[in-house]
C-alpha cells in the first residue's frame, strides 16, 4: 500500500496527462490521510474517556455525581474531595503498603530473574535444556493450578495476613515468560566477553556481575516495567491474603470503596482514590513506553 | 513505643525476605556442589565439574522456587482434588467424587460451576472475536508511517495497563449505571437525533438481548448441555464439506488432516472425562472405547504405523483396553440393552434434582456416544493411517462429514425441543425462572421507545458490558498485530495492485494470510484469559449479576478463599488446568500449520 503505482507515469503519457494523474492522486492520498486522523481522533476518545471521566468526577460535588448528566468537568472543581482523601491515615497506610510490597517483590524478582537467565543463556552445563524445558513448561501451567495449594501451604506456615506471601515467591525467580525474554536478549551479546573475562581470571559470578549485567540494562529495565505494573495491579493475591484492613494494599483498598453501602454512592471520593491510585501507574508507563512495545513484541515473535 | 501493624507487618516481611536470600543463597550453594559431585562421581573432567557447579548455582533460585511453589504445590493439588479437605478439618479420601459434581454440573456448586464455564465460554466465543477484530483494526490504523502516529500508538495501549487495575473498572462500573449513566444517555441522544439511527439503536438492544436470553438460557436450564457437541461438529462438518469440493489436492490433504485430528481429540476428550467421572453411564459409550482400540490393533498388527504413530496407538489402545474391561465388570444394565442403545440415535442422561421439573416437559437426550466414537473412529482413521490413497481419504473424510453434520443436527434438534418448552416450564414452574419470563418477553417485541441497556443490572446485559470493558483494553493485541503487519513485504501489495486487486482483496488474500500466525496467538492467549477472568468480575458483579458474569477463575476464588472448601477448588483448578493445557499444545502443534499455509 506504501507504493502507489501511479506515481510514476508511463512514459507514453503526455505530460499534461501525467500532471493529471499526479494530482489526482496526491488530492486522494490526502483525503486519505485526513480521514484517517479523524477516524483515529475518535478511537483515541473512545480510549481516554474512561480515564477523563474519572478525573472529571472526582472533583464533582456529591449533588452533581447524583444527577444524570453528560458533563465530563464540574462547575467548579472541588479540590477538597483530594483532600479529605490525603487527610486519611488509612488512605496513606494503603499507599505504602503498596510501595513497600511493589518495591520489595521487584527487588527481589529482577535480581533472581537476571541472576538465572544467565544460566540459562551464558554458560554451558550438563542438564541445561532439560531445566530450561521444565521452566518453559512452567508457563502452560495455569496460576490457578498452584494457587490452591499455595493457599495451604502459606496457611500451615502461618503466613495468613502477613506481606510475605506477595513478596517471597518473586525472591525464586517468578515468572519464566520474563526469564524467557531476559535470556533472549542475553543471548544476542557476543560470545568474545565471557572469553575475554574468563582470560582476566574473572570466574562466572564476577563475569555476571560486571559484564553481563550492565549490558543487558535496557533489557532489565523492560522486565521491571512489566513486573511493577503487574504488581500494581495485582488484585488477587492481596486480596487473599491480607485479610486485614491495616495490610490492604491501593488495589484491594479502591476497591473496597465499591463495597461502600452508602446511597448513593460517593463517586467523586471513589474516582479521587482512583486517580491517586492510576497515577503512579501512568506515571510509569509515559516515561517507558517503549519498553512496553518492544518488550510486546519480543514475546508475540516467538508465538 | 507503640508499632503500629502495618509498620509490624513490614518489618516482619523484610526480616523474612532476607532470611530468603539468605535460603537461597546457602542452597544455590549446595545444589551447585552437589551438581559438581555428580559430576565427578559419573567421572567428569575438572572443568565438566566447574561448569556443572556454576549452572546449577546460577539456575537454583529457579530450580528451588519450582519445587517449593510448583512442584510441590501441583502433587498436593492433585491429591486434594480427591478428598473433601476443608481448611482446619482432617481430609477424607472421596475419590472422583468432586469432579464428578463439577463436570456433571450436580448440586448448587456443580451447577455454579457449570455456569462459570459457561459464562468462560461466553468471552470466548464472543468477547475474543470481538477483541481480535478490534486489536487488528486499531493496528491497521496505526501500521502506516505519519506524523504523530507514536501518540496514537500510545493511546490505544494506555487502557491495558490501566484495565488490570480496580480504579478504571470502576469508573466504568459508573459510566454504565442504567439510569442516568454516561453511556446510556450518550448513546439515547445519538440515537434520537435521526430517526433511522433510532431504529438501529433498539434493533441492536433486541439483539443482544435475544442472543444473551438464548445463551442464559442453555447455561441456566440444562447444565448438561443440548449443546455440547453442537459447535465442534458444525465446524467440522462446515469445514470438511468445504475441503472436499472440487479437487483434493495434497494441500487440502494436509488441512484436512489436522482438521481431523483436533475434531477427534476435542469429540474424544469430552467423551472420557465425561465417561471417567460419571456414575452410570451410557454403555455405548465403552462399546465405542472398544472399537477404537480395536481398530488400533489391527493397524498396528499390520504394521502399517510409522513407529512413532505406533506407540501412540499400542498406548491408546491399552488404556481403552483397561478402561473398557474395569467397566465391562461393573456394568448393571445387562448387555442387551448395551447393544439396543447402539441403534438410537439419542440416549437419556440424569437430570441434577433440582431440575425435576423440567423432565415432563423436556425429556433429556443426548445424541448416543456410540455415534461419536463412530465419529471419532473414522475420523482417527482418516488421519492417522498413512498410507491410504487419495479417494480412500476423501471418502473416510466425506463419511465423517456426515456423521458430524448428523451429530450437530442432533444437539440442535435437542437445543429447540428445549426453548419450545420454555413456555409450558415458565407455566407449570409457577414461580418461572427469571429468563424465562424475559426471554419471551423480548423476543415477542422490538424494545420501546425509552428502552436501554440495562448493561451491569441485568443479566442479559453483564456479559456484553465485560465484552466492551475487554475491547476498550485490546491494545496488547494490536501491538503484536503491528509488529506482524511489519513483517509483511510490501513487494506482495506491488504485485497485487499490478495485478488490478482492490484493497479489499488485498486485505483478504494478502495481509490476513500473512499475518495469521500472529492471528493465531492473539486468539490462544485470548481464549486463556478469558477462561481466567478475574478482576473486572470481582468489580463489576452484584448480587443479582453474580451468577451470569462469574468465569472459572471468580468460581475457583469463590470456592476456596470464601468458602475453604480446598477439595473442590482444587479439582476446579485441576480441570481448568487441563484445558489451559490442552489449549496451549493445540498452538504449539498448530501454529506452526497457520504459518505455512499463509
Amino acid at each position: 500500500m506504501k507504493v502507489d503505482a501511479t506515481t510514476r507515469p508511463p512514459a507514453v503519457l503526455s505530460d499534461r496527462t501525467a500532471r493529471g494523474i499526479l494530482a489526482g492522486a496526491a488530492f486522494r492520498r490526502r483525503t486519505v490521510t485526513l480521514l484517517v486522523y479523524a477516524v483515529l481522533v475518535g478511537a483515541s476518545a473512545f480510549f481516554l474517556f474512561p480515564l477523563a471521566w474519572m478525573t472529571g468526577t472526582s472533583l464533582k460535588t456529591i449533588e452533581e455525581v447524583g444527577q444524570p448528566q453528560l458533563k465530563l468537568l464540574p462547575e467548579t472543581p472541588q479540590w477538597s474531595n483530594y483532600g479529605e482523601l490525603l487527610g486519611e491515615s488509612s488512605f496513606w497506610r494503603a499507599y505504602g503498603n503498596s510501595f513497600f510490597t511493589v518495591g520489595l517483590s521487584l527487588l527481589g524478582t529482577v535480581g533472581s530473574i537476571a541472576f538465572v537467565a544467565y544460566a540459562f543463556s551464558r554458560l554451558r552445563w550438563p542438564g541445561r535444556n532439560l531445566v530450561f524445558g521444565l521452566m518453559m513448561g512452567t508457563l502452560m501451567l495455569p496460576v490457578q493450578a498452584t494457587l490452591v495449594p499455595q493457599y495451604v501451604m502459606f496457611y500451615e506456615l502461618g503466613w495468613l495476613r502477613t506481606f510475605n506471601p506477595i513478596t517471597i515467591p518473586g525472591f525464586f525467580a517468578g515468572g519464566a515468560a520474563l526469564v524467557f525474554l531476559l535470556r533472549q536478549f542475553m543471548l544476542t551479546l557476543p560470545r568474545d566477553l565471557d572469553e575475554a573475562a574468563s582470560i582476566d581470571g574473572a570466574n562466572p559470578l564476577q563475569t555476571w556481575w560486571y559484564v553481563i549485567l550492565p549490558l543487558s540494562r535496557p533489557a532489565v529495565a523492560t522486565i521491571t516495567v512489566f513486573l511493577f505494573v503487574a504488581q500494581w495491579n495485582n488484585l488477587i493475591q492481596p486480596l487473599i491474603y491480607l485479610q486485614k484492613a491495616e495490610l490492604y494494599t491501593m488495589p484491594i483498598y479502591v476497591a473496597q470503596k465499591n463495597n461502600l453501602q452508602e446511597s448513593p454512592l460517593p463517586w467523586q471520593e471513589i474516582m479521587a482514590a482512583s486517580v491517586l491510585f492510576v497515577i503512579p501507574v501512568l506515571v510509569v508507563f509515559l516515561l517507558t513506553q517503549r519498553y512496553f512495545i518492544e518488550g510486546i513484541s519480543m514475546t508475540g515473535s516467538k508465538g | 513505643m507503640d508499632i503500629d501493624t502495618a509498620t509490624a507487618a513490614r518489618l516482619h516481611n523484610l526480616y523474612w525476605s532476607f532470611a530468603t536470600v539468605a535460603f537461597i543463597v546457602v542452597g544455590s550453594l549446595a545444589i551447585g556442589k552437589a551438581a559438581s559431585s555428580v559430576a565427578a562421581w559419573r567421572g567428569g573432567s575438572a572443568a565438566l565439574q566447574r561448569r556443572a557447579f556454576w549452572g546449577y548455582l546460577f539456575a537454583s533460585p529457579w530450580i528451588l522456587g519450582f519445587l517449593i511453589f510448583v512442584v510441590g504445590p501441583a502433587l498436593a493439588s492433585l491429591y486434594y482434588s480427591f478428598t473433601d479437605y476443608r481448611l482446619g478439618r482432617p481430609l477424607e479420601w472421596i475419590g472422583l467424587e468432586n469432579y464428578r459434581v463439577l463436570i456433571e454440573g450436580l448440586g448448587a456448586h456443580g451447577r455454579r460451576f457449570t455456569q462459570a464455564m459457561y459464562n468462560s465460554f461466553y468471552y470466548a466465543l464472543v468477547g475474543v472475536p470481538l477483541q481480535i477484530v478490534t486489536a487488528l483494526g486499531m493496528a491497521m490504523l496505526v501500521s502506516r508511517p505519519m506524523p504523530g502516529i507514536g501518540i496514537f500508538r500510545l493511546i490505544f495501549y494506555l487502557p491495558v495497563i490501566l484495565a488490570g487495575g480496580p480504579a478504571i473498572l470502576l469508573a466504568w462500573r459508573y459510566m454504565l449505571a442504567s439510569n442516568g449513566g454516561f453511556v446510556n444517555i450518550s448513546l439515547s441522544s445519538i440515537a434520537q437525533s435521526l430517526p433511522g439511527l433510532d431504529w438501529l439503536y433498539r434493533s441492536f438492544i433486541f439483539v443482544v438481548e435475544a442472543f444473551n436470553a438464548f445463551y442464559s438460557g442453555i447455561s441456566r436450564g440444562d447444565p448438561v448441555g443440548a449443546f455440547s457437541y453442537l459447535l465442534p461438529s458444525l465446524i467440522g462438518a462446515a469445514v470438511f464439506g468445504y475441503l472436499l469440493r472440487g479437487e483434493f489436492d495434497s494441500g487440502k490433504r494436509e488441512t484436512a488432516a489436522r482438521l481431523a485430528e483436533v475434531i477427534a481429540i476435542v469429540l474424544g476428550l469430552t467423551l472420557l472425562v465425561r465417561g471417567l467421572v460419571a456414575e452410570r453411564i451410557d454403555p455405548a459409550f465403552w462399546l465405542g472405547c472398544a472399537f477404537v482400540a480395536a481398530i488400533s490393533f489391527l493397524l498396528w498388527r499390520r504394521k502399517r504405523l510409522e513407529p512413532r504413530r505406533l506407540g501412540l496407538t499400542f498406548a491408546g489402545t491399552g488404556i481403552l483396553g483397561v478402561l473398557l474391561a474395569v467397566r465391562l465388570v461393573m456394568i448393571e444394565d445387562g448387555h442387551f440393552s448395551a447393544i439396543l442403545r447402539l441403534l438410537t440415535l439419542s440416549s437419556p442422561i440424569a437430570r441434577p434434582g433440582d431440575l425435576d421439573y423440567l423432565e415432563d416437559v423436556f425429556p433429556a437426550l443426548l445424541p448416543s456416544s456410540a455415534w461419536i466414537w463412530g465419529t471419532v473412529a473414522v475420523l482417527a482413521a482418516a488421519t492417522l493411517i498413512p498410507a491410504l490413497e487419495k479417494g480412500q481419504r476423501k471418502t473416510l473424510l466425506g463419511v465423517s462429514t456426515g456423521l458430524l453434520a448428523l451429530l450437530a443436527l442432533g444437539s440442535l434438534l435437542d437445543g429447540f425441543r428445549y426453548f419450545a418448552a420454555f413456555g409450558a416450564i415458565a407455566e407449570t414452574s409457577g414461580s418461572p425462572v427469571f429468563h424465562f419470563a424475559l426471554f419471551r418477553q423480548v423476543a415477542s417485541t422490538l424494545p420501546g421507545l425509552d428502552r436501554v441497556p440495562l448493561w451491569l443490572q441485568n443479566e442479559l446485559w453483564a456479559k456484553p458490558s465485560l465484552v466492551l470493558i475487554t475491547m476498550w483494553s485490546a491494545g496488547t493485541g494490536m501491538l503484536i498485530f503491528l509488529a506482524a503487519l511489519k513483517g509483511v513485504p510490501s513487494s506482495l501489495y506491488e504485485a497485487a495492485q499490478v495485478d488490478g486487486a482492490g484493497p479489499v482483496q488485498r486485505f483478504f488474500r494478502i495481509t490476513l494470510p500473512m499475518i495469521s500466525p500472529a492471528m493465531f496467538y492473539n486468539i490462544v492467549i485470548g481464549l486463556i484469559a478469558a477462561l481466567q477472568t478475574f478482576e473486572a468480575v470481582y468489580i463489576i458483579q452484584t448480587p443479582r449479576t453474580e451468577s451470569s458474569l462469574a468465569s472459572a477463575a471468580y468460581f475457583l476464588y469463590e470456592r476456596t478463599f470464601r468458602q475453604l472448601e480446598i477439595g473442590q477448588g482444587a479439582a476446579a483448578s485441576w480441570i481448568l488446568a487441563l484445558i489451559i493445557v490442552t489449549l496451549t499444545v493445540f498452538q504449539f502443534r498448530y501454529s506452526r500449520w497457520v504459518h505455512y499455509e499463509g
